[in-house]
């Protein structure tokens, strides 16, 4: 059966190729880091339940796509559907630093006439020794853009849980607070299923046939 | 070891008992626990027991009772028999099958080596019904590669020599792309033309090393690691407007394992070169646009109820096409069926890998109807390790591309 949510929110996750986008989700949704894994060709999809306070749940639904600039034309159609959005470079890589804001634009111009909450993300923050981007002109850049900054390192597991975990808080703020708003046609956020409500006996009576999934 | 272990039995008697404890304490001699577990049979040393007689200080056994006992023992020893035969009947008709399949995949080596091949142009063309059920069933190994080259063509004309000049240009740039980056910097690097190119340089050597990972050969250090690098690389070079696309090392890791280098070089660039290939490699969304709309035709004929379902989902072809259709199936299918595949793509041309996706969709209908957008989006981009070519090809053979009398190409123009 399925676990009961209060919202589901729907991530994408972006930035150049390589940068280590698969990497990051599989260790927050897996809990393991991922030696291989295949290259994303498209989009891939991964989901994890978050809980924000005791007993509130939220279902992420998160959207892993490729990298390659090539893919940009596939992957520009899934803006519009998210909710929210972590936007990775490499703090080894300088040059996915200074494509963030190309894909920030890239992003904005395809959103419309939604907004995507975004979180820029400094990844493999573990290869401190090959470090080519600080800590300071990063958060600068974030702040330029009313972002959070958080370093992670998917192999190390570090800030991995937080970076996806205050998103989640973030939008779910805004949610709470009417700014952001449930439609219907927009998959961004979605009701779920609270107990002791008539959709959530509706899920119970499913449940039982659909032990499958 | 079953033979002997009723040998055992029969022989068990005291004498034997007292020669297994003497056997059993030399140290140069296996010790009885390990010969016991050589028995398939395991109770069988005691079951022996139940001929003799009680110890001395027990009361004797009755002769009703002994005569019971000695029944229950020669039942037990027929049970064990009748599992050994039926055990044996089991590897008997497991070995037929085996050399059945291996009749048939001669018998077709045999036709395809001696008829088809040798007369190409006439058979491939001509497509007889025998050719194309033979066709169908699975290329024999040995033959594959060279069906494959044979039947995507080089209308590229490209040979072998040509294959090197690229390579070697390819070599080249590699070499002065490790010696400026050690240099540069990279934030001092010129125009977008460098970096691109140099990021699909690492792309390459990244994705490499995520291709077909559990084979352990196109990883660095294996066997065909280099090759891989050399036919991706020599590519970028031949094709500089299409460069490296995501999804293209596991197509050129495929043809590596069918055929030898230059081979490889060259019916991947041909193959590249079909037109649904173009439309994706060069990630044209109008013509992907169109061939997805064109699926969903046929999806819609052959199983609405599923087809309503994705509807209702908002789940969209793209979400796992994209990833079916670059990397022709090699990615989300078990190796050996995705082979099959390939067979079929290379008598069919691109309509059979609509047809296979649908084929897919059919084989876990029931399944995905029950699943909510999530469960199918994860499902169909990782499909079960132990899906089997047979139930595949049969859900494939089910599925018609034929809509409203209009066939593929009608409806994809």
């Amino acid at each position: 059966m399925e676990t009961i949510w209060l919202y589901q929110f729907r991530l994408i996750v972006i930035g150049d190729s390589t940068v280590g986008k698969s990497c990051l989700i599989r260790r927050f949704t897996e809990g393991r880091f991922a030696q291989v894994s295949d290259p994303t060709v498209g989009v891939d999809f991964f989901s994890r339940l978050v809980e924000i306070e005791p007993g509130k749940r939220i279902k992420l639904q998160i959207w892993d796509t490729a990298g390659q600039e090539r893919f940009r034309s596939i992957t520009r159609a899934y803006y519009r559907n998210s909710v929210g959005g972590l936007l990775l470079f490499d703090i080894t890589n300088r040059r996915s630093f200074q494509n963030v804001h190309n894909w920030l634009e890239e992003a904005q111009s395809h959103v419309q006439p939604h907004s995507i909450v975004f979180l820029l993300v400094g990844h493999k923050c573990d290869l401190e020794a090959q470090r080519q981007v600080t800590q300071q002109e990063a958060e600068k850049l974030a702040g330029a853009y009313g972002m959070r900054y958080v370093e992670t390192s998917a192999r190390d597991a570090i800030n991995v849980e937080k970076a996806f975990v205050d998103l989640t808080r973030d939008i779910f703020e805004l949610v709470r607070s009417g700014d952001i708003k449930i439609q219907d046609g927009w998959e961004g956020v979605k009701s779920g299923f609270v107990p002791n409500t008539v959709h959530s006996s509706e899920e119970v009576t499913k449940g039982g046939r659909q032990c499958f999934c | 070891t079953k033979r002997y272990s009723v040998h055992v039995i029969v022989l068990c008697d005291p004498q034997e008992e007292q020669m297994r404890d003497i056997l059993s304490s030399c140290p140069q001699c296996p010790p009885s626990a390990g010969r016991r577990k050589n028995l398939e049979f395991e109770p069988l040393s005691t079951t022996a027991l139940i001929l003799e007689d009680r110890p001395a200080n027990l009361p004797a056994k009755s002769m009703e009772e002994t005569q019971r006992h000695k029944l229950e023992y020669e039942e037990m020893v027929a049970g064990a028999k009748r599992r050994e035969l039926k055990e044996a009947q089991k590897k008997k008709r497991q070995m037929k099958e085996r050399h059945r399949q291996e009749d048939i995949i001669s018998n077709a080596m045999v036709i395809w080596n001696n008829e088809i091949l040798p007369h190409w142009d006439t058979m491939y063309v001509s497509g007889t019904r025998r050719v194309r059920e033979l066709w169908w069933a699975g290329l024999p190994p040995s033959v594959r590669g060279r069906v494959w080259s044979l039947a995507i063509g080089n209308e590229l004309n490209i040979t072998a020599e040509l294959y090197e000049i690229f390579l070697s240009r390819a070599k080249e740039k590699w070499r002065s792309y490790s010696e400026t980056s050690s240099v540069n910097d990279s934030e001092s690097d010129g125009g977008a033309s460098l970096a691109d190119r140099e990021s699909s340089l690492d792309l390459i050597k990244l994705d490499i090393s995520r291709t077909f990972p559990s084979l352990f050969i196109f990883q660095k250090g294996g066997p065909y690691h280099d090759l891989l690098h050399s036919v991706l690389g020599a590519y970028t070079c031949y094709r500089p407007d299409i460069g490296y696309v995501q999804g293209m090392s596991f197509i050129a890791a495929v043809l590596i394992l069918n055929l030898e280098e230059a081979e490889a070089f060259i019916t991947f660039a041909n193959l590249l070169n079909k037109p649904c290939q173009m439309a994706f490699f060069r990630v044209d969304h109008e013509l992907m646009l169109k061939y997805f709309s064109a699926f969903e035709v046929f999806f819609e004929e052959n199983l609405p109820h599923l087809f309503n379902h994705f509807q209702t989902n908002s789940l969209t072809p793209d979400l796992y096409l994209i990833d079916w259709i670059f990397t022709l199936y090699s990615k989300s299918l078990p190796l050996d069926v995705a082979c099959r595949v390939w067979d079929v793509f290379c008598r069919d041309g691109e309509e059979s890998l609509f047809r296979t996706g649908l084929g897919i969709l059919r084989l876990y209908e029931d399944v995905l109807l029950q699943m909510d957008f999530i469960h199918i989006a994860q499902f169909l981009s990782r499909l079960p390790e132990d899906l089997q070519s047979h139930t595949l090809f049969n859900a494939m053979a089910n599925t018609h591309m034929v809509s409203r009398n209009r066939r593929w190409a009608q409806v994809s123009a």
